[in-house]
């Protein structure tokens, strides 16, 4: 399984001076955005993408593994500057994060959200190294029904964590596999809702789809608050590090938050949002002064910044092996792939373990160079946080539009991103989330081939169609998980019944 | 104000008939030559969704229609009716500017998107424009110099 020249390949093009350049430029470029209120991972990554259309697969995914790792951190520091969060994976940081920055202690909230978003994003690639290549080495094995099962437990896990109405999460999803059964059938040829024109016969392409969902409907609800300005207290951004005494009090806190990091971003789901949720809910319920949180303290920094950074390793495992998006921002990886002709899955670590290997070499690396480079640079990027939505807005679309069309020479790709970033926008103002819907689209093929090579497999038969232990494993992994919620309600509800009797 | 209750019915009224109109438009799916027969038909897949889809806008539409508990009663798409014609504008803004690089070619459209998504957020500063036309130049040259697109 271990392959000693692949490593050997995997160091000689990490190490190519061109690659660390754009690890460099990936980590700046992920600060800025992700300090940049409403622009999260998911829009960093795809405004890069066109630009890495024109690089070698090695070095342009690691331009955007750095770009989606500085852009959860950088949400951080916005959060913990303005009380606005960068990203949605900062929002549990703002509470302690923006209290501590009011007592005088920014330098210190700063230095702890960094230390703990590399401790967690290191953690994680940690897991993703050991976890990936045993998990491809299953999936290789893996036949339609399996990966069939693998989808609608992905796509119902989003669902449920995307939103608190599952209809309006499983009408999205549904929405975005609908979309992917346009163009040519690849089983029989036939022509699907391609209406007479020869652009669609490929059906909807996913890089501009992807965009538009993520960058054109954010540029569209941040031209609604376009005029608000953003005042802040810039003394207090040098960062301090924590100091050992503070880690070592800390490291049951990164420990666990590292690890429900991990665990959460392996899950499909929103990925960072969620884990720092959790990691904070945790690390309050275990602690003696829970009504502490919320005061500005360190434990309620480094719980939601190790998790939100450890879910990027995690989100990594399902994309790399079984072609599952582990977040949004994964979903949009997945693009960049498509792009460099990969098809990421079990079959890639067997067929390109030399670039498996560069992108968990790189992922190391990225996380130690954001501890440097982020000691440095908080201090210019977080001024970016008074740049007007004015201007962002007009920028952000151009850069869209232009890169769209760069990547393919196509108008009518342009006209699709316009189009999804229209229906993610009304989606959005809706109360929907984007999230299964970009999820669905990215999952719809896997879907669509794996239920009819199932079906067709099993002949008519139902038993047939379910004799796949692996596959009823994750049924009833998916069972639970939807009946967790109902059950774990219905118990708690009768527990504080009870306590509440005379 | 547009009511979320309200929009949320019109949408989902929308998106049911959008899954009748498709679900009969695959019906006239059609297989070439000797595939036509292996296999699940070519309309199998999507008629599934779409019903599966409408399902979920029915379920939506009830919880909106009649028990009111889709959980943001009383709240409005828009924060206020500024915000709401300021989103709308850059939407129009936005759909104008793919329209003049149609008719008139990326230039064009790059010099007047920026001003014109400004004027749709209501902006009066003259050096946000400026900044704005300043970046839009920036991006036209990165792509043609850097990247040698050719729009």
């Amino acid at each position: 399984m271990f392959d000693a020249a692949a490593v050997g390949v995997a160091f000689a093009n990490l190490f190519d001076p061109f690659t660390m350049i754009l690890l460099v430029v990936g980590i700046l470029l992920g600060l800025v955005i992700g300090i940049l209120p409403g622009l999260g991972p998911p829009i960093a990554i795809a405004l890069a993408l066109p630009f890495t259309f024109y690089m070698e697969a090695v070095p342009s995914l690691i331009l955007l593994l750095a770009i989606y790792n500085a852009a959860i951190y950088g949400g951080s520091i916005s959060a913990i500057a303005v009380g606005i969060p960068g990203t949605g994976a900062a929002i549990a940081t703002v509470m302690d994060g923006h209290a501590m920055y009011k007592q005088g202690r920014g330098g210190e909230a700063l230095g702890l959200s960094l230390t703990g978003s590399i401790i967690g994003g290191l953690v994680s690639v940690v897991c993703l190294t050991f976890i990936a290549p045993v998990l491809a080495q299953v999936a290789i094995k893996f036949g339609p029904r399996e990966f069939l099962a693998i989808s609608i437990f992905g796509l119902v896990v989003v669902v449920r964590v995307a939103g608190a109405n599952l209809f309006k999460g499983l009408l999205v999803g549904g929405l975005g596999i609908f979309l992917t059964t346009w163009g040519l059938d690849e089983l029989n040829g036939a022509e699907r809702y391609t209406f007479g024109t020869y652009h669609l016969y490929e059906g909807i392409p996913l890089v501009p789809f992807l965009v538009g969902i993520f960058a054109v409907s954010e540029v569209l609800i941040g031209a609604e608050k376009a005029l608000k300005r953003i005042e802040f207290d810039k003394t207090s951004l040098t960062v301090r590090i924590p100091g050992l005494k503070t880690l070592s009090r800390l490291k049951g806190n990164l420990a666990r938050s590292s690890l429900l990091g991990t665990i959460i971003g392996i899950i499909p789901g929103e990925g960072a949002a969620v884990g720092a949720f959790f990691a904070y809910s945790e690390e309050k319920r275990r602690s003696k002064e829970p009504e502490k949180f919320g005061t500005g303290i360190p434990e309620g920094i480094v719980a939601p910044e190790t998790a939100n950074n450890a879910t990027v390793g995690g989100a990594l495992v399902p994309t790399l092996t079984l072609g599952v998006p582990g977040s949004p921002a994964a979903a949009v990886l997945l693009g960049a792939f498509l792009i460099q002709g990969l098809a990421p899955g079990p079959t890639l670590f067997d067929e390109r373990p030399d670039i498996m290997y560069s992108l968990f070499l790189g992922l190391f690396l990225i996380n130690i160079l954001l501890l440097f480079i982020g000691l440095f640079a908080i201090r210019f990027a977080a001024m970016l946080i008074k740049v007007p939505m004015t201007v962002i807005v007009p920028t952000v679309l151009l850069l869209s539009f232009t890169g769209i069309y760069a990547v393919s020479n196509s108008l009518f790709n342009v006209g699709v991103l316009l189009a999804a970033g229209v229906l993610g926008y009304v989606v959005r103002k809706l109360g929907y989330s984007i999230a299964p819907l970009s999820i669905g689209f990215v999952l719809g093929p896997i879907l669509e081939n794996s239920l009819r090579q199932s079906i067709t497999i099993a002949d008519g038969s139902t038993a047939e169609f379910f004799n796949t232990p692996i596959g009823l494993g994750i049924y009833a992994a998916l069972a639970l998980t939807i009946l967790w919620g109902p059950i774990s309600t219905r118990v708690g509800g009768r527990t504080a019944g009870k306590a509440e009797d005379p | 104000m547009l009511t979320q209750r309200l929009a949320n019915i019109v949408f989902t009224v929308l998106v049911i008939i959008a899954c009748a109109y498709f679900a009969v438009v695959a019906q006239g799916f059609e297989a070439a030559g000797l595939l036509a027969s292996s296999g699940l038909p070519s309309r199998f897949f999507p008629q599934l969704l779409l019903g599966f889809t409408a399902l979920c806008a029915v379920a939506v539409l009830y919880a909106y229609a009649s028990k009111g508990e889709a959980g943001d009663e009383g709240q409005t798409v828009f924060g206020s009716s500024a915000e709401g014609r300021r989103g709308l504008l850059a939407l129009v803004a936005a759909v104008v500017s793919y329209i003049v690089w149609q008719n008139f070619g990326y230039i064009v459209m790059a010099v007047t998107s920026g001003p014109l998504l400004c004027l749709a957020m209501g902006v009066r500063n003259p050096v946000i424009y400026g900044v704005v036309l300043a970046l839009a130049a920036g991006v036209y040259l990165v792509f043609t110099q850097l990247l040698g697109t050719q729009f």
